[in-house]
C-alpha cells in the first residue's frame, strides 16, 4: 500500500467480519454509545461514499468520519487486521482533495515553519476565527527547546551509544522541559547527543487531516535531516512522532520514490527514549525518589512491541518509586493531536470517562510519553503532576 | 417515516433517536453481514425501563415492527431489523443496579457487557461463568436473548442456567417481573426459562437477576496436539467418559491453529490435524489431579504433544487467541460462516468424521472448530471465492450437516439462537406441533406481530440470503 489510495483498499475493507469487537476499545463509540461512531459503521459509510459513491458524502457523512480520533485502537484491537486507520486516512485525503479544505492549508504552513517567531500564535489566534480552536490551548514555553538546545552533546565519561535526537512540536513549543530530561539522561548513561538544526514537525498532525502534500513536504526536510546522520539510534521522545516515522512515512510517497530509502534508514533506528534505555540497560542506576505514579499509556503505541512496557521497567528501576495502575491504563483521554481543538464537546467526554480512573487513584504523577495527552489531562488534573516518564528518571539522577 | 422521528424524538429527546441514513449502516445487520440485511428507519436508545415502554406503548399502537438490540455481535441474524421499522439498542442501559455477595446474585441492566462485569466480579472473588467468545463487547440482554453460552458450557452451562429472573417490557408496553433473586421458584409457568432464549420476538429484556458463584481459586491450561481429528475427539469422549470435568475443552484444527500461532510463544507445532485447548479449574488439589488424569489419557491415546500452561499470561494468550478465531479466520477467506451444531458427546468422533467426508464430497472447505466439551462444534464453510456455484455447493453441504447432526441426536443450535440463519432448519428438529405451540404462545405475547418479526420460523417465501 503506498500513497493512501482509497482504491487499494478495495478488497481488505471487505474483510471487516462485522464482529463488533471494535465497540471495545473505541473511545469516540465508548463515549457517544451510538454504533454510528465505531469502526464498523465508519468503513462501511467509505465504502458506500466516498469509495462507491451509492451514497452522496453528506455533511453526515463527514462529521461521521471527522469524530474518529485516529487513535488506532480499533486497528490494534481488530482480528481481521483490517488497517482502519489507514482506510479512514485515505478516505480524509480523497475528499480533502475533492474540496481543498483551508483548514490544511494553515496547519501545514504551521507546522513547517518552526523557527518563525510567533508562528504558532498567529496561526493560533487565525485557528480560533476560524472556529477550530477550543480555549485550552497550552501554553507556548517561554523560550522553545531548539532556541536553547541544538547541536551534539557529549557525556563527560566514555560514550557507548550516538544518538540523534527527533524533537517533536510538543517537546519544541510546550514542553521543552522533557527535552531537556532526554539529553540529560542520555548523556548520563554514556550517550552522546546529537540535535541536528532544521528539523520540522513529523507530519501527524497534517496526515490526520488528510493534507498529503503538507505532510510529503515535512518528510522530506526531515528525512534529509536524519537520514543520513552516523548514529546508533533515532530517538523520540513522543509516541505519535514514533509512529508516523515508523509506521506511516512510508505510505505516504510511492513505493520507488528515491525519498523511501532515507525514510527506511530513518524508521529502521527509530525508538522512543523510554524505550531505548530500557532495550540498551541504564550505565547508571536511578537514585531513591519517593513517588507513586500512574502510567497513563498513550493510544499510539502500536508500532512498536516494547514502547507501551518501557516505562514500567525503566522507573521500577527506582528506588521507592511505586506504580499504581489504573484499571484500564490504555483509555484514551480525548486529545489525540488537534481532535480537542476541533470537537471540543466529544473529547470533554471522552476525557471526563478517563477522569474516573485518574481521580481516583493515590498517585502523585501521572505519567505519559505522549505530550498532547500530557496537556490535556493535565488541564483537569491539578493536583497532581502529569508529565512525561524521562523527567522522573532524570529526577531520580538528581539532574 | 418523517411522523415515525418526530414522534420518537417527542417521546425520548433527540439525544435518544437516530434516523440519518449515515448513522444506521452499523443497523443492519449483526456479524453475518453475508446474509440478509436491512437498514432500519430509526434507531431508538432507551435509557431507562420507562423509556422502553413508552416506546412499546407507542409502536403498539402504530403498529411498527422494533427489533431489540444489543453489540449486534450475534451470528443467527438475530437482531437484523428484516421488516424495517425501529431498532432499540439497549447498550446505554448498562448499570450494574445490585450485587448481594451474601445471596450470590446481581441484578443487572440488558446493556452491561459482559467482559468488564465479569472483570468487576472476579475482584470481589465472585464468578459468573457463561462466556460467548464475544464477550468484550456482547450484552447480558443479548446472551438471555439468544441463550448465549461457551467454551465453559461443558462444566458451567450457558447463561440460560444463571438467569433467575427478569425484568421484560412486553409489545404493549406493560412492564413484568418473573422470577426473582431466589435460586429456586415453583410458581407456575416458568416465564423467565421462556423469555431466555425469545430472541427479542416476546418482550424487550431490560433487566435480569443472576445467580453468581464464588471464583475458584485455582485453574491449569492444557494444550494437547494429535496426528487425527479423530483422535482428538477420541480424547475428549474419554475424559467425559473418565469422569474428569473440565471447565472448558476447544477442539481445533490446523487451519485454526495457524491463524492462532502467532499469539503463541512457542508456537505450536503445525503439523498436527487436531488440537485441544483445555481448561481446568477448582480448588489446587482437584485442578492437579484432574490435569493427572487428562495427562494420563492423552499419554494412553497416543497424543502428539502435551503442553501444560503454567503461565497465566502464556495461558490468557491462548484463550485470547481462541476468542479470536472467527475474525482472524476472515484474514485468510473471503468468507467464514458458522454453524452451532450440538451433539451428545459421545457422538463428536463421529460428527468430526461426517463433517470431513461430506466437505471431501462436495468439494468444499469446512473448518472446525468448537466446544468439544459439551458437543458443540461450530463447523464453519469456508469461501477462498464467492460464486453461485459455491454458494449451492455450500448451502448443500450444511443441509447435509445438519441433517447428521440432527441423526446423532443432536441439536441445530447450541448457543448462538435461530434468528434468521437457521429458520430454515427449525422444522427439521421440532416438527410442525412444536412449531404451532410456539407460533400459539408468540400470538399470546405479541398479538399484533411487532416483536422482532421475521425471525425463528421462517416467512412465506422468507430467505436468508442476500
Amino acid at each position: 500500500m503506498s500513497m493512501y489510495k482509497l482504491e487499494e483498499y478495495e478488497s481488505i475493507i471487505e474483510k471487516c467480519s462485522h464482529c463488533s469487537y471494535c465497540q471495545s476499545t473505541c473511545p469516540s463509540y465508548l463515549s457517544q454509545m451510538s454504533e454510528s461512531h465505531v469502526a464498523k459503521n465508519r468503513l462501511l459509510l467509505i465504502k458506500e461514499t466516498v469509495m462507491h459513491d451509492r451514497m452522496p458524502y453528506s455533511k453526515k457523512a463527514q462529521e461521521l468520519l471527522d469524530t474518529c480520533l485516529l487513535c488506532t485502537n480499533c486497528t490494534q484491537t481488530c482480528s481481521s487486521k483490517v488497517p482502519i486507520v489507514d482506510i479512514i486516512i485515505a478516505a480524509r485525503i480523497k475528499t480533502q482533495e475533492k474540496s481543498g479544505g483551508i483548514k490544511q492549508t494553515v496547519m501545514s504552513k504551521m507546522l513547517a515553519q518552526r523557527g518563525l517567531t510567533g508562528v504558532l500564535t498567529k496561526a493560533g489566534s487565525l485557528a480560533q476565527k476560524m472556529g477550530i480552536a477550543t480555549k485550552e490551548v497550552p501554553p507556548l514555553a517561554a523560550k522553545s527547546f531548539d532556541k536553547m538546545y541544538s547541536g551534539t552533546y557529549t557525556p563527560s565519561g566514555e560514550v557507548k551509544k550516538r544518538v540523534a535526537y527527533f524533537v517533536g512540536c510538543g517537546t519544541n513549543f510546550f514542553f521543552p522541559d522533557t527535552g531537556e530530561a532526554t539529553v540529560k539522561v542520555l548523556n548520563h548513561n554514556g550517550m552522546e547527543v546529537v540535535i541536528p538544526p532544521g528539523q520540522v514537525c513529523c507530519g501527524i498532525p497534517t496526515l490526520s487531516e488528510g493534507d498529503l502534500e503538507g505532510t510529503r513536504s515535512m518528510l522530506e526536510t526531515n528525512m534529509k535531516i536524519l537520514a543520513d546522520l552516523d548514529v546508533d539510534a533515532i530517538i523520540t521522545d513522543c509516541t505519535s512522532c514514533g509512529m508516523m516515522f515508523k509506521e506511516k512515512a512510508a505510505k505516504c510517497l510511492p513505493e520507488g520514490d528515491p525519498l523511501q530509502e532515507k525514510i527506511a534508514a530513518v524508521a529502521g533506528k527509530m525508538w522512543e527514549v523510554t524505550e531505548y534505555l530500557q532495550t540498551e540497560g541504564l550505565a547508571e542506576t536511578p537514585g531513591q525518589l519517593d513517588i507513586q505514579w500512574s502510567y497513563h499509556v498513550p493510544c499510539h503505541r502500536g508500532w512498536s512491541p516494547t514502547v507501551k512496557d518501557a516505562p514500567r521497567k525503566l522507573l521500577a528501576q527506582i528506588p521507592n518509586a511505586r506504580l499504581n495502575e489504573f484499571g484500564n491504563p490504555e483509555q484514551c483521554c480525548g486529545g489525540a493531536g488537534t481532535y480537542y481543538m476541533e470537537h471540543r464537546e466529544e473529547a470533554e467526554k471522552i476525557r471526563d470517562m478517563r477522569l474516573q480512573d485518574i481521580n481516583q487513584t493515590e498517585s502523585d504523577a501521572i505519567l505519559t510519553q505522549c505530550p498532547v495527552c500530557r496537556f490535556y489531562i493535565g488541564f483537569k488534573v491539578k493536583d497532581r503532576e502529569v508529565t512525561h516518564p524521562i523527567k522522573i528518571l532524570a529526577r531520580s539522577y538528581g539532574l | 417515516m418523517q411522523g415515525l422521528v418526530k414522534d420518537l424524538t417527542a417521546l425520548l429527546g433527540h439525544s435518544q433517536v437516530l434516523s440519518h441514513p449515515e448513522e444506521m449502516l452499523a443497523y443492519a445487520n449483526d456479524a453475518t453481514h453475508y446474509f440478509k440485511s436491512r437498514v432500519p428507519d430509526v434507531v431508538v436508545f432507551p435509557h431507562t425501563t420507562e423509556d422502553v415502554s413508552k416506546i412499546m406503548k407507542y409502536s403498539f399502537e402504530q403498529v411498527i415492527p422494533v427489533t431489540p438490540r444489543g453489540a449486534g455481535s450475534g451470528l443467527a441474524g438475530g437482531c437484523t431489523p428484516v421488516h424495517g421499522g425501529i431498532v432499540m439498542d439497549l447498550k446505554r442501559m448498562n448499570k450494574i443496579i445490585e450485587i448481594e455477595q451474601n445471596n450470590m446474585t446481581t441484578i443487572v441492566e440488558a446493556g452491561v457487557v459482559l467482559k468488564p462485569f465479569q472483570d468487576m466480579l472476579e475482584k470481589r472473588r465472585l464468578f459468573y461463568p457463561p462466556d460467548p467468545q464475544s464477550a468484550s463487547v456482547c450484552t447480558i440482554g443479548g446472551n438471555i436473548a439468544t441463550r448465549a453460552g461457551g467454551p465453559r458450557g461443558v462444566k458451567y452451562g450457558t447463561t440460560g442456567n444463571y438467569v433467575t429472573g427478569l425484568e421484560v417490557v412486553l409489545p404493549d408496553g406493560t412492564v413484568i417481573n418473573p422470577g426473582g433473586k431466589f435460586v429456586k421458584q415453583s410458581v407456575g409457568y416458568d416465564l423467565t426459562r421462556l423469555m431466555t432464549g425469545s430472541e427479542g420476538t416476546l418482550g424487550v429484556i431490560t433487566r435480569a437477576n443472576l445467580r453468581l458463584l464464588p471464583f475458584p481459586e485455582a485453574n491449569r491450561t492444557i494444550v494437547v496436539v494429535t496426528d487425527t481429528l479423530e483422535q482428538a475427539a477420541e480424547i475428549v469422549s474419554e475424559i467425559t467418559g473418565r469422569g474428569a470435568v473440565p471447565a472448558m475443552v476447544e477442539f481445533l484444527t490446523k487451519m485454526a491453529i495457524a491463524v492462532m500461532n502467532s499469539y503463541f510463544s512457542p508456537p505450536l507445532p503445525a503439523d498436527g490435524e487436531g488440537y485441544l485447548l483445555m481448561y481446568f479449574d477448582g480448588t489446587e488439589s482437584q485442578v492437579e489431579y484432574e490435569a493427572r488424569v487428562v495427562t494420563e489419557i492423552c499419554n494412553d491415546l497416543k497424543a502428539k504433544e502435551i503442553r501444560l500452561v503454567d503461565d497465566k499470561e502464556a495461558a490468557n494468550n491462548y484463550w485470547t487467541a481462541r476468542a479470536n478465531v472467527y475474525p482472524l479466520i476472515q484474514t485468510i477467506f473471503q468468507r467464514a460462516t458458522t454453524e452451532d451444531i450440538t451433539v451428545p458427546r459421545n457422538k463428536l468422533p463421529e460428527l468430526v468424521r461426517t463433517v470431513q467426508s461430506i466437505a471431501a464430497e462436495e468439494g468444499i472447505m469446512i473448518g472446525l472448530a468448537g466446544h468439544a466439551g459439551d458437543g458443540n462444534m461450530h463447523p464453519s464453510v469456508l469461501f477462498t471465492q464467492i460464486t453461485p456455484e459455491i454458494l449451492e455447493k455450500a448451502d448443500i453441504a450444511v443441509d447435509r450437516l445438519i441433517r447428521a447432526g440432527l441423526d446423532m441426536g443432536g441439536t441445530i443450535s447450541g448457543e448462538h439462537g435461530i434468528g434468521i440463519h437457521k429458520a430454515k432448519y427449525l422444522e427439521w428438529e421440532l416438527g410442525l406441533v412444536q412449531i404451532e405451540l410456539m407460533k400459539g404462545i408468540k400470538k399470546v405475547f405479541d398479538p399484533k406481530g411487532i416483536m422482532n418479526p421475521g425471525k425463528i420460523w421462517m416467512e412465506e417465501g422468507g430467505d436468508v440470503h442476500v
